[in-house]
């Protein structure tokens, strides 16, 4: 059985980590992030910036990168990305 | 044979000794106590619950409300709960005997049967499809169950929802309906024909008196539901009725957060949830009239029926 179960509620989701039995609770801008990670594997965050702008019909800017940042880290704290 | 096919002296004498044996939806309980408030509770909220010869029926819950063994059988007396001859609970006052026994029985089942995913929420059903009510304490959860069943859903539970994990489908526990402090009056307002137990004052949960369920609702005790709706009831004072969507993925995470083993069921519990709030319609609903709730609960009724 794979570490992460994930159901998709479009356009949220939620995570259960079968190894510390927690779930999680994801928002539209965290799980377009995954996706966008998952299907495309070396993408840099500059390019994570104007893809979810274009996706989720976001103004670039200080703002989107602050909320990009905080999805990361809590992809991260949950353990479905690896730290860098 | 139904309870109240039992005179009230042979109810008492059987609670006395060897114990009553009851069917409540999915579960057998064998009740033993020599407290009148009782077996005066269960005379007039559960006479159409089947009843057994209890030395000839396996019971899942063995329970047992008697006064402690102590000096205060005299002074200001109280009432145990025993569970297979363990005390869960601290003694309360012999007055809050009845509820007692209820809130015994919620725990019985919220703690042991694990064949399904319990959500603290009520339940009912019409045409064949069951609206959950998972609400905080004071939202008018309650109250709202109680004006539904009187005004022809089915009560399929007023405080445990019971989702088998093999099918999905809800289970009916249609014990009687717990009513709070105002709701007491608002439900004899809304339908004066509905019988309401003795009220027990100054419980931890303020006044309290249970609701006979409608006799439909235990006749068809064995009949599973499948999920329809999660709807989250809030009762405000002068608020328009309105009822909105909500998002599901929310929704699960409250009602992960509020079942009683989703915790104990890993990642099972997940699947059984995922897949119950796949299949529902999740909204918020806010009211103030009892009698405009249950119209808009019948619209949405009539909008999935079959």
């Amino acid at each position: 059985m794979a570490r992460f179960q994930i159901k998709s509620f479009e356009p949220e989701a939620v995570v259960f980590d079968t190894a510390s039995g927690d779930t999680h609770f994801l928002p539209p801008l965290t799980v377009a992030l995954f996706r966008m990670i998952q299907n495309n594997p070396g993408i840099t965050v500059d390019e994570m910036h104007v893809a979810l702008a274009s996706q989720l019909s976001l103004e670039t800017g200080p703002d989107l990168t602050h909320q990009t940042d905080e999805a990361l880290a809590s992809l991260r704290q949950i353990g479905l990305l690896e730290a860098p | 044979m139904k309870l109240l096919q039992l005179s009230p002296s042979d109810l008492r004498h059987q609670l006395a000794g060897e114990g009553v044996w009851l069917r409540t939806g999915p579960f057998s309980l064998r009740v033993r106590s020599r407290i009148p408030y009782v077996a005066e509770g269960l005379a007039e909220l559960y006479g159409q619950f089947e009843v057994r010869n209890s030395h000839q029926a396996f019971a899942d819950f063995h329970v047992e409300l008697n006064p402690p063994t102590t000096f205060r059988r005299w002074f200001r007396p109280q009432v145990n709960f025993s569970f297979d001859g363990a005390e869960p609970f601290k003694p309360l006052p012999l007055d809050q005997a009845y509820p007692m026994l209820e809130w015994g029985l919620n725990w019985c089942v919220s703690m042991h049967a694990h064949h399904y995913l319990i959500i603290h929420a009520a339940v009912i059903e019409k045409n064949g499809l069951a609206a959950i009510l998972p609400a905080p304490p004071g939202s008018g959860k309650s109250t709202l169950t109680a004006g539904l069943v009187l005004s022809g859903w089915r009560l399929l539970s007023d405080e445990l929802t019971l989702i088998d994990r093999k099918t999905g489908l809800i289970h009916a526990l249609p014990r009687p309906v717990s009513l709070k402090n105002q709701s007491i009056d608002v439900i004899r307002r809304f339908n004066p024909g509905a019988f309401i137990n003795r009220v027990s004052h100054d419980t931890a949960k303020g006044a309290v008196a249970h609701m006979r369920p409608p006799r439909d609702s235990v006749l068809r005790q064995h009949e599973p539901a499948r999920p329809g709706w999660v709807i989250f009831p809030k009762w405000q004072a002068g608020a328009a009725t309105q009822l909105v969507p909500r998002s599901k993925a929310e929704t699960f995470m409250f009602l992960a957060q509020n079942a009683f083993n989703y915790s104990h069921l890993g990642a099972d519990g997940f699947r059984v949830g995922t897949t119950l709030i796949e299949q529902t319609h999740c909204y918020d609903f806010r009211y103030s009239e009892l009698n405009e709730a249950v119209a808009t609960f019948d619209r949405l009724a009539e909008r999935r029926a079959p």
